[in-house]
């Protein structure tokens, strides 16, 4: 960012904006401070001025707020209440506020401007948006207090529905255990370290037994470092196994706890959270009916851990992969077209085949009313009957002529004939016993 | 986000009036074959679709794109227009499929060119497509059922795309006007019914189809986008739709080379994504900030067949996106999922958690014998697996499977030392047949018979004065004494077994035969011990058991301190003494069983010298050159009672190793 020899605060908000996108993208929060002393600037370039343009904008000099990432405007007012009331100053400040889909907050000095006064105001900035996140990391009669960074954030799940944000619970409580491949890159709403934390009596942090190298030997610090905890095993395990613990973060709301390496030496304890609802991962099913394999009758996983119960399979099977009839382009037509004529000329070989084929396309052609493809195909498995070369089997001209019978049938569209669950059965002929090709 | 937006409904109305058996006059080819095959035979005749044809074929492909990438919470109700309306389907999820929607197509069968066009009307299926715009989803039944007094938040609109002829403008303008009317109708019914709700927005989408000129049936995608990813040449790039937030990173970073505004510009846009050689593989876990359902535009084509064949099987596609600045950056990764395939987005920003420190160096981390690969195996037998059928507890009520998952986590630790040197027990392999199968939440009768088996061995184990795995860690000199590891062993079993006597009548019995065999100290050395100093006396598994009462919530402490002060009534009543030094001495002090002569063992006179490990070893060896004397090997102290059977046989029992009197 350039300095300016000027107060303007849309050039700083922009800065700002560029470097959070290129830096972290758009969907990192940001909280950002604006210290200010509540003078807007003068002239072009001033708040006043950019407020007043603001309606006016293009997409190439588009106004920074709302931030394109989600974000907390907060605005440090050097400046007592009285003072900013006077002019039109803090209007223009809520106006900022408010252009951020109202995400932020100002601050101003209680009383005269000391340095005391200054610190309390950035004392409550910091109570309000930089206190830590604790929690309690439970498994089973396994705890650990544990700082989770950076703080989770509120969500809204439909803003229609149920437009209360919600909270994570500070019980982290784990539900079980589920193998990374299973589990399978799933999409997270927000990452975050869990620290484990040492705790005193009052419940105030007093370490999170990283030492520095001034430290002596008896530090709180060092001492923690000592105590057995929770967390280090918790990751150690996941680390090994390469297993993920599936955690609750309140109703209806999950996550996972994960060992991350930074690097070869370095790891972590990382919490993902899912999207909060009753099933954010349809490969895992509903996490209600997630329960231990041992109430299954046999083990799911298999006695020398060789299967897997996931993932679940959909009801319906998706369009790539059920053999869906689409005609839209001609090339669609032409090479099912192509398919049963391929056939028709290995008759009998591939007499189960061609059928196949021809039901299929007998049934599109049903549903989308196209009954002239019908006439046209049996028009020309008719054809072909008459191309069979001599050597020909005898079934094929049978089952050639069958065939085309049949479709000239369907093609009238009389019930009785072009009925879609009706399929086209081979013919029974005198040679057709010897035809044993399976599909 | 909402999720009864107008897209939860869509209705098509498609005008099956006479006019719509009409030719679409383009000429489809399907005689390819004979073409390179035999010289001298004329191809058949091109035939060509009709308007009928076309609508229902760009319909179900809307359809069909539709459930692949939204399979739920997106409902489509089919409805056919001639001298009246036939509805296809209904809302539920079982009618949202291709194959339903195909039969009863079929059923509905081609427009007849010979009804009367007088007759039909595209109004009568307008109508009942408002008509069922009114009824209520499973969704939003459900939705409601949830949110009770705020039910009215569950909102209620949809979409009605309607392919037809239109005569004129003014055609168009009454139809508008007539499912205007129809939705302020309907919803003053709606307003007095449970099973209807009123329109709030209905969006109308009227497609006006005709013969010759360019087929405008290709349907808008609305919320959907496309992708492209090239497979070094241009001819294997597979198009694939997908919901528009699996770019919405790139669409806000302005790093857009499509040009024009993300906001108002074309729904149909397309970024093209690089296929790079996977370098991952299904073990990997990827930071990834969403997922999407994917469907290639042309499915049947090859290129595109043999992308989704290839996920289907399991494997993994890595995609990188080009950026403005030339570089490029690996943006999405795709694969399926039980048959399913999902465009996974991956962060491809910076970390806002750059060079965390290490959990080695934070609290715990110093310490260097944590229980890993016990607590892997841990992991392991309390991993999740789907229980799709409701199971109901004995009570009736419904059971859920997550409930029963923590219930089972709370306890597998009721007692779980975290580290090696906290615990006897867990490093021996002589308790594991009781240690797993204790923390159920019932026995079998083998089970129990098994516990038993497992106590008896280490009675046995303790005659035969084998050596425990007792840490020696942070002791001074030459660590406890062989009794005091065998006490130290028995208490902690004793704990584990403790924790769980109320699961079942069967682990009390364990515990029984637990406290009926363990050893005790003879009196006099109970009381030696107490003269001496505490801390010297303060063992490790009673250390282990302070230090995880300690780092549990107070309730789990209470609970756990209510059971073992249970127990010790229990005790107290039944006259054992709790071998602890908190307990206090019973008035009247007399072992239950009075099996435990304690052998006098061998006193171990500090560490090993080299001549024992010497003649150890030397033994070993002889002993495996032969056959050992079976009476040595039942001996008690080197003392092996010769011609028992005759006792046995004159009816008299055997006392002296002690077993046939503990039944």
């Amino acid at each position: 960012m350039d300095d300016y020899d000027k107060t303007c605060l849309e050039s700083a908000l922009v800065g700002v904006c560029n470097i959070v996108q290129q830096e972290w993208g758009g969907a990192i929060p940001c909280q950002v401070v604006l210290v200010t002393d509540g003078c807007l600037g003068i002239g072009r370039g001033s708040l006043r001025h950019s407020l007043a343009t603001h309606s006016q904008r293009g997409e190439s000099n588009r106004f920074p707020l709302p931030f394109p990432f989600p974000s907390k405007l907060y605005i440090m007012c050097m400046a007592n209440l009285e003072e900013l009331q006077s002019t039109d100053s803090l209007d223009c400040l809520e106006r900022l506020i408010d252009l951020n889909n109202g995400e932020g907050q100002i601050f101003t000095i209680d009383g005269p401007l000391c340095l005391k006064n200054v610190q309390s105001m950035f004392g409550k900035l910091i109570d309000l948006a930089y206190t830590p996140f604790h929690a309690v990391l439970k498994c089973g009669h396994l705890t650990a207090d544990v700082q989770v960074f950076p703080r989770p954030e509120p969500f809204v799940v439909d803003e229609e529905i149920d437009p209360i944000p919600k909270v994570i619970n500070t019980d982290l409580e784990i539900v079980g255990f589920i193998d990374i491949a299973d589990i399978s890159s799933p999409p997270v709403l927000s990452r975050h370290l869990v620290l484990p934390i040492a705790l005193n009596k009052e419940g105030d942090e007093v370490g999170t037994g990283i030492t520095d190298d001034n430290e002596d030997e008896n530090s709180a610090n060092q001492i923690a470092g000592k105590i057995p905890n929770f967390c280090v095993l918790l990751h150690g395990s996941l680390k090994v196994e390469g297993m993920v613990a599936i955690v609750q973060l309140g109703p209806e709301w999950h996550g996972m706890l994960y060992s991350q390496a930074d690097s070869k030496k370095k790891s972590n304890l990382m919490m993902s959270l899912f999207e909060p609802g009753p099933e954010p991962l349809p490969w895992l099913g509903k996490m209600a009916q997630l329960g231990p394999i041992s109430d299954a009758k046999e083990n799911p996983y298999g006695e020398d851990d060789n299967k897997s119960p996931f993932p679940l399979q959909p009801k319906n099977k998706r369009s790539y992969a059920q053999n869906v009839t689409v005609w839209i382009k001609p090339s669609g037509l032409q090479t099912d077209v192509q398919k049963i004529l391929r056939n028709a000329r290995k008759l009998p070989e591939k007499t189960q085949t061609f059928y196949k084929e021809l039901n299929r396309l007998r049934k599109a052609a049903l549903a989308f009313g196209f009954l002239d493809l019908l006439k046209g195909v049996a028009d020309m498995l008719e054809r072909e009957c008459t191309l069979l070369p001599d050597t020909a089997h005898p079934d094929a001209a049978f089952q050639l002529t069958h065939a085309a019978q049949q479709l000239k049938l369907a093609s009238t569209g009389t019930s009785e004939y072009a009925g879609y669950e009706h399929n086209i059965t081979p013919l029974h002929t005198d040679f057709s016993g010897s035809s044993t090709e399976r599909m | 986000m909402k999720i009864f937006s107008e897209s939860h409904k869509t209705v098509f109305v498609v005008d099956h009036c006479p006019y719509m058996a009409e030719s679409c006059r383009q000429h489809v080819e399907f005689d390819m074959l004979v073409k390179n095959r035999t010289q001298g035979i004329i191809p058949l005749a091109p035939i060509s679709k009709s308007l009928w044809t076309c609508s229902v074929e760009s319909s179900m492909e809307y359809c069909r794109i539709m459930y692949d990438i939204f399979p739920f919470k997106k409902l489509v109700n089919f409805i056919v227009s001639d001298s009246g309306a036939h509805v296809l389907n209904s809302w539920t999820q079982e009618d949202q499929n291709l194959q339903e929607l195909m039969a009863a197509l079929a059923a509905v069968g081609p427009p007849n060119p010979r009804a009367d066009p007088e007759c039909c009307s595209i109004l009568h299926g307008l109508v009942a497509a408002v008509e069922t715009l009114c009824k209520i989803t499973e969704y939003q039944h459900e939705a409601r059922t949830l949110l009770m007094e705020n039910a009215e938040r569950v909102g209620n609109r949809g979409r009605i795309i309607c392919i037809t002829n239109a005569k004129s403008d003014s055609h168009v303008r009454m139809l508008e006007d007539c499912v205007q009317e129809t939705i302020h109708e309907h919803n003053k019914l709606a307003a007095n019914s449970d099973h209807l709700m009123q329109i709030q927005k209905c969006e109308l989408v009227l497609i006006h189809t005709y013969a010759v000129g360019e087929d405008s049936l290709v349907s808008d995608r609305p919320k959907k986008e496309e992708e492209q990813h090239a497979n070094t040449s241009a001819n294997y790039d597979v198009e694939l739709l997908h919901h528009k937030d699996a770019h919405v990173d790139f669409l806000k970073s302005g790093d857009t080379h499509i040009g024009g505004s993300s906001r108002e510009g074309s729904f149909k846009e397309t970024i093209t994504l690089k296929w790079c050689t996977p370098r991952t593989n299904n073990i990997e876990l990827h930071y990834c900030t969403g997922a999407y359902r994917i469907s290639p535009v042309d499915v049947n084509s090859r290129p595109s067949s043999c992308l989704t064949n290839f996920l289907l099987n399991g494997r993994s596609v890595l995609l990188e996106q080009p950026r403005k600045s030339g570089s490029k950056v690996i943006s999405h990764m795709l694969s399926s999922h039980g048959g399913e395939i999902f465009l996974h987005v991956l962060s491809s920003s910076r970390s806002i958690l750059e060079d965390p420190p290490s959990i080695s160096e934070g609290c715990g981390g110093r310490v260097t014998d944590y229980r890993i690969t016990d607590f892997g195996e841990f992991m392991r037998e309390n991993r999740l697996t789907p229980f799709l059928d409701p199971r109901y507890k004995i009570d009736g009520s419904l059971e859920i499977p997550l409930e029963r998952a923590k219930d089972q986590l709370e306890k597998h630790t009721r007692y779980w030392p975290m580290i090696i040197s906290q615990t006897t027990i867990f490093n021996m392999q002589a308790v594991v047949p009781l240690a797993s199968v204790i923390v159920k939440e019932s026995l079998t009768e083998e089970d129990v018979l098994n516990c038993q088996k497992t106590i008896y061995n280490l009675v046995d184990m303790e005659r035969k004065n084998d050596p425990l795995p007792i840490s020696t860690v942070g002791t001074r000199g030459k660590g406890p004494k062989r009794d005091e590891q065998y006490r130290i062993m028995w208490n902690e079993l004793e704990t584990l077994v403790r924790a769980h006597i109320n699961n079942s009548e069967k682990h009390q019995r364990v515990l029984e035969c637990l406290m009926a065999c363990r050893s005790k100290p003879p009196e006099e050395e109970e009381r030696k011990k107490r003269g001496r100093k505490r801390e010297d006396k303060e063992d490790k598994s009673e250390k282990a058991v302070k230090d995880y009462e300690q780092e549990k919530s107070w309730q789990d402490s209470e609970r756990l301190k209510g059971i073992l002060e249970r127990g010790k009534e229990e005790l107290a009543e039944a006259e054992i003494i709790k071998d602890s030094p908190d307990s206090p001495e019973p008035p009247n002090k007399k072992p239950l069983v009075e099996m435990d002569e304690t052998p006098p063992i061998e006193k171990s006179k500090g560490p090993v010298s080299l001549l024992s490990l010497w003649s150890n070893r030397i033994n070993t060896a002889n002993s495996r050159k032969h056959q050992e004397f079976a009476g040595r090997l039942n001996s008690v102290n080197n003392r092996a009672e010769l011609y028992q059977h005759l006792k046995e046989e004159n009816g008299m029992e055997t006392t002296e190793n002690g077993k046939a009197s503990r039944q």
